[in-house]
């Protein structure tokens, strides 16, 4: 019925889940379905308190899979880590997903066990950013925003009276809001390596706006839809070639988009300014360790290099830590962004972090959490 | 007193039990001349050595780093020598990208017949980081 490499435009059966989801509910449905017809044992979403703030449940019960409904851009938590040693499906981002297959290179994470959902991300945005923007961009109260969207490279907010505003995404970036950095200059748009790669770019016609195309990826994703379908929770239909067509340029853009805008956030340091320039950004450090604990590709636990070898009555001009945590990531950054989020000094860790490891990755024609024939380098260049 | 003495670097080498710290014993006892800036410390395999250690060196105060071992095939301990140039490569980048000169590490291959190697590698390294100075990532009140 669905085979692997199948292009489709499917939707929710429900006419509920349908017009709540934000391009017809296909991948609430496909998680509730395989929820039910005991596919996992759970299902990993992100319980809403409101526009700007949510929590990752691990959760058996449907009925929160239902009300998990609708995309948030402005809540950025990695999911990879809640997957680790449980029967899961998941919604995943592209670097959620690339995150969950690191962490199976590492051992923690079982492939077979996980279904990953991929959905299309053109970039998140940190919630209390979002928040300032909204006032002084948009002159809109964050707590009246029901709803956001990203149309042709303007982000649209929606007020509980029914207004929208619309602001171009470059001139927002320009004004130091907007997507999250590490956001910027990704180019994995598409989760490719996900089971399934769902979103809305190439649904086209009278179904735009509430279906969603959906590519099937592996076995995993064949498993995920006939199950769906077989529920009765979702309906597909082959996708035409101009949809997949505008779905590729979508992605071109925003591919080539992020290729520009890398050199704009990673800027060429000389090398002599260097070392000052990482020994000034490290300095605010205040040691919580917050950045290793939620990295999602971080699988060594609590007693890990960067943490024991490092002590707070060291007089180093550059912290072990960071350095221990530098080199590690070097093969396995995948610059998610989560660091920079949680630190409490503000620190672009992410920038830093990314300077050492995409140069690395490059050089190696290595890309982090694409798929499981590339193991880690240190296993690969022994054989 | 001691301010008025030419500066010598501080270099620290780890030497693997095997090969490389017998070529430091051979450069001894065959009378090799070599400056005393080298500290060495010995190691089992150099397949031990973390890049943990090379960062601390550099930390406490290091000028240079020199990471040695037995030649490639001739480790005692299998591949341990072949894990130590894949950390490495990645030191070496690291190294690059902080900004620190890529002539502040050095990996060698040294038997332990190989004295005079051992003694001439000294010195050039201790040659090349005069002329470069003292370390950047240097402690205060650390000479």
């Amino acid at each position: 019925m669905v085979e692997v490499g199948d292009m489709l435009v499917g939707y929710a059966t429900d006419e509920d889940i349908r017009s709540r989801g934000a391009s017809g509910g296909l991948v609430t449905a496909v998680l509730a379905a395989a929820l039910e017809k005991g596919l996992v044992e759970n299902v990993v979403v992100m319980k809403h308190i409101n526009e700007f703030e949510a929590v990752p449940i691990i959760t058996d019960d449907v009925k929160e899979v239902l009300a998990s409904i609708g995309s948030l851009h402005s809540v950025p938590v990695n999911l990879a880590k809640y997957a680790v040693g449980r029967k899961v499906a998941m919604p995943a981002k592209p670097c959620d997903a690339q995150a969950v297959i690191e962490q199976a290179k590492r051992g923690m994470i079982d492939l077979d066990n996980t279904y990953i959902v991929g959905l299309n991300c053109g970039g998140s945005m940190h919630p209390v950013t979002t928040k300032k923007m909204l006032v002084e961009m948009y002159d809109i109260d964050p707590e009246d925003v029901v709803g956001e969207d990203i149309k042709k490279g303007k982000l649209v907010f929606k007020t509980k009276n029914g207004e929208e505003k619309a602001l171009r995404i470059d001139e927002l970036e320009e004004a130091g809001f907007g997507r999250r950095e590490s956001c910027r200059f990704c180019t994995l748009k598409i989760p490719l390596n996900a089971d399934l790669a769902c979103g809305n770019w190439g649904v086209i016609g009278d179904l735009s706006g509430s279906a969603t195309f959906c590519q099937v990826m592996n076995g995993k994703g064949v498993k995920l839809l006939e199950n769906a379908i077989k529920a009765g929770r979702i309906e597909v239909q082959p996708a035409s070639d101009k949809a997949i067509a505008i779905r590729e340029k979508v992605n071109n853009v925003m591919v080539d988009l992020g290729n520009t805008l890398e050199k704009k956030i990673l800027p060429v340091i000389p090398d002599e300014e260097r070392l000052q320039y990482y020994i000034d950004q490290l300095a605010d450090c205040v040691n919580c360790g917050a950045c290793k604990e939620v990295c999602p590709v971080c699988a060594c636990g609590e007693d890990s290099k960067c943490t024991t070898f490092h002590s707070l009555v060291d007089n180093y001009k550059m912290s072990m830590y960071h350095m221990v945590r530098m080199l590690h990531l070097a093969d396995s950054c995948i610059s998610c962004g989560q660091c920079s989020d949680v630190c409490p000094s503000d620190i672009p860790i992410t920038l830093l972090k990314s300077r050492f490891a995409i140069p690395s990755q490059r050089k190696r024609n290595y890309h982090p959490g694409i798929d499981l024939d590339t193991p880690p380098f240190f296993e690969v260049m022994l054989k | 007193m001691m301010t008025e003495q030419e500066w010598t670097p501080k270099i620290v080498a780890f030497c693997c039990n095997w090969c490389s710290y017998g070529g430091a014993d051979t450069a001894g006892m065959g009378r090799f001349q070599q400056p005393a800036s080298v500290r060495i410390i010995k190691v089992m395999c150099s397949g031990r050595i973390d890049p943990l250690h090379v960062f601390n060196a550099f930390l406490e105060g290091a000028d240079a780093v020199l990471v040695t071992g037995c030649h490639l095939g001739d480790c005692h301990y299998v591949n341990g020598n072949e894990k130590t140039e894949v950390r490495h490569q990645f030191l070496e980048e690291m190294v690059q990208q902080l900004g620190l000169e890529p002539e502040r590490l050095y990996l060698n291959w040294i038997s332990a017949s190989e004295g005079e190697k051992f003694a001439n590698f000294v010195n050039d390294v201790t040659e090349k980081v005069k002329k470069l100075g003292p370390s950047p990532l240097k402690p205060e009140g650390v000479r």
